[in-house]
């Protein structure tokens, strides 16, 4: 990032590797934690790991958006669904017989991204971080993304409607 | 900034617009009234009108909408074979739902929203558009294949799709953010221009990953061996109107993103790895798929099996990449839509209320108990074997001929021989209905019923076979239109 003064470089850096710690470190408690619910609290702390990437990006918005809507509403969510549902507390392992076998093909994949990323010559830009990004964002959604746009209100409908029948209860006439 | 209005062709997305208002008018006739089977006759009426609004477009020239979406002769000929399938599909429900008690307003709003999600994957030429289209058709069919969730084995079903389903749209997503990484776009023809020879980007590792990624992503949708897994547990525990409309729809949906994708974006990068690979695919999903078929005891879970197999055979017509592959794969489509469903709607009549009833032996003796039925279900069989004079043997024609074409004769070969595997396990079912008595147990069923809609689906779909068998013209002539624009 050309357009930082040398002196601040180390702070960058101190940010990037504290903010990689929380995403990697709360993945991983995620995956290895015993209790559902703690693993959901791990899952807050990776959520806000990647809202500092976007912040050390100069992608304010989107780190406003990952810190809300993921680090806030959708995590309380999956704590509420953790609650509610029978056994919250349940020291259970979340591994079965076959953890050596997802674990080999987890490996490999590993290995065939961390070559291919660390073979390939990144493009560096040395345009100046956008300085209006909501602006540009929303002219991108409402111009040449619009059909998209438009299409994720089809695939909300979908989901709700669904989310409704399966959670609804018996009505009396199937009673 | 100033925000220009962008102009928006709205034609070229007409066919889905049509279904997706359907699907609207559906759920606000599904408030109003109590007798649902109008709501599926009204879905029914849509489908129609899509079909008017897609044959009024063939033959005309493309139109694309702002890059994201074209109504190509392609994706209009993939909208017959999608409207074809939800049709029948509906016809199979109006029956299959009012005797188990399972008749909702949602069932064909769903249909009908998954159905406009497979037409987008078809008409897409954007990543983001192919992966919206993706979501709509997979969450709908989550739902649909969990609609009898007060019954283990559908939300056993469900669940499992879910999570699956899933998993292999991470896996999509995570190779199309490589693309974008390497080529910086999501557009399938900017993709193609920067794969063109002069650019020097050739063999891109990086955009290879992506590639790789995006066809585990497919393979999971189109059940894929080594991404098969879930298929037999998912469409014998959904309820057999689902399992017929998703082993079709899903299925071609899958493969019409797949082909578009490879065809405009991936024809000069790396064809020969892709072929390859693919070459793979093919011959393992084939010969798993018809090997584990043949060790089912359960008609359901057999076609289940069957269904992969398929599913291998239509990757022999993808693997060429050639034009007379892809007209293979659309031929094989339509013709699979009608014998699949038709086999289907057999089970579904079959097939108790508690999911018992698809075992190879309560087949015994068929013929003597409801001939129809048995002689339909022989045909849908022989079809799905390949054995003239049905649609299923022009189909598998078709696609081996592309195979032989690019010189790739060995594929046809192991084509052939998995055909003649798949003949044991479909000639039992035709042994068992014609030349077995039958049972204690099956006498003492409950008769057989067949509802009006379902007799309807299985003449349609039997016509179908046996008249686009012995003249396969119109099918040919069809799926001639089916070119890029």
């Amino acid at each position: 990032m050309p357009n930082f003064d040398p002196s601040q470089i180390p702070l960058v850096s101190i940010v990037f590797w504290v903010m990689t710690v929380f995403t990697l470190g709360g993945a991983l408690g995620v995956v290895t934690s015993r209790n559902l619910f703690h693993a959901a609290l791990y899952l807050i702390l990776s959520f806000f790991g990647v809202t500092g990437y976007y912040v050390l990006l100069s992608a304010g918005f989107l780190a406003m958006v990952q810190l809300m809507v993921y680090a806030g509403a959708i995590a309380i969510l999956i704590l509420f669904a953790i609650m509610f549902s029978r056994r919250p507390m349940a020291h259970e392992s979340q591994a079965n017989q076959q953890w050596w076998l997802s674990l080999l093909l987890a490996l490999a994949l590993f290995v065939v991204l961390v070559v291919v990323v660390g073979a390939v010559n990144w493009p560096v830009s040395d345009a100046a971080p956008a300085a209006d990004t909501v602006t540009q964002l929303g002219v991108a959604l409402l111009g040449s993304y619009l059909i998209p746009f438009e299409v994720v209100a089809v695939l909300l409908s979908v989901a709700m409607i669904g989310a409704i029948f399966l959670a609804r209860e018996k009505t009396e006439a199937e009673e | 900034m100033p925000i220009e209005i962008p102009t928006l062709n709205v034609i070229a997305l007409a066919p889905q617009i049509v279904v997706v208002v359907t699907a609207l008018v559906v759920m606000a006739l599904d408030i109003s009234l109590t007798d649902k089977r109008v709501v599926g006759y009204v879905s029914l009426l849509g489908l129609a009108a899509a079909a008017v609004v897609t044959f009024a477009l063939l033959g005309g020239p493309a139109q694309a909408i702002q890059q994201m979406a074209v109504s190509d002769g392609y994706a209009l000929v993939l909208n017959l074979v999608f409207i074809v399938t939800a049709a029948l599909a509906i016809l199979v429900a109006l029956g299959y739902l009012d005797e188990r008690e399972l008749q909702h307003g949602e069932y064909y709003a769903l249909l009908l929203f998954s159905t406009a999600g497979m037409m987008l994957m078809a008409a897409a030429t954007d990543l983001i558009v192919v992966f919206m289209g993706l979501e709509i058709m997979s969450v709908a069919l989550y739902i649909l294949a969990a609609f009898n969730h007060r019954q283990v084995g559908s939300g056993e079903a469900g669940m499992k799709y879910f999570i699956l389903g899933a998993f292999a749209s991470a896996f999509f997503l995570y190779g199309v953010a490589l693309l974008y990484g390497a080529t910086g776009s999501t557009n399938l023809h900017a993709i193609g221009e920067w794969f063109s020879p002069d650019r020097g980007n050739l063999g891109d590792p990086l955009a290879l990953v992506g590639l790789g990624l995006l066809l585990i992503g497919f393979a999971f949708k189109v059940a894929a061996v080594p991404f098969q897994w879930w298929t037999p547990d998912v469409y014998h525990g959904a309820p057999t109107s689902v399992t017929a409309f998703m082993s079709v729809g899903a299925k071609a949906a899958g493969f019409a993103a797949l082909v578009r994708i490879l065809m405009v974006s991936f024809d000069q990068a790396f064809t020969l790895d892709w072929q390859l690979v693919l070459a793979v695919l093919a011959v393992l999903t084939m010969t798993v798929g018809n090997i584990a078929a043949l060790a089912q005891k359960d008609v359901k879970r057999m076609l289940a099996y069957s269904s992969v197999a398929h599913a291998g055979y239509i990757l022999v017509g993808v693997v060429p990449a050639t034009m007379t592959g892809v007209k293979g794969v659309l031929f094989y489509l339509m013709a699979y839509a009608f014998m699949n469903i038709g086999a289907f709607a057999v089970i579904a009549v079959l097939e108790h209320r508690d999911a018992i009833g698809t075992a190879l032996s309560d087949y015994a003796g068929l013929s003597t108990r409801k001939p129809f039925l048995a002689l339909a279900m022989a045909v849908f069989m022989f079809s799905l074997t390949g054995i003239p004079p049905f649609v299923g043997f022009w189909g598998k024609l078709y696609v081996f001929r592309a195979a032989v074409e690019a010189n790739m004769s060995w594929l046809a070969v192991v084509g052939v021989i998995n055909s003649a595997i798949s003949a044991f396990y479909y000639l039992s079912v035709v042994v068992q209905m014609y030349m077995r008595t039958p049972t204690d147990e099956t006498a003492a069923a409950p008769a057989l019923r067949l509802s009006g809609p379902v007799v309807v689906t299985l003449a349609l779909a039997l016509v179908a076979t046996v008249v686009l068998g012995l003249w396969p013209t119109p099918l040919v002539n069809l799926t001639a239109l089916g070119i890029f624009g």
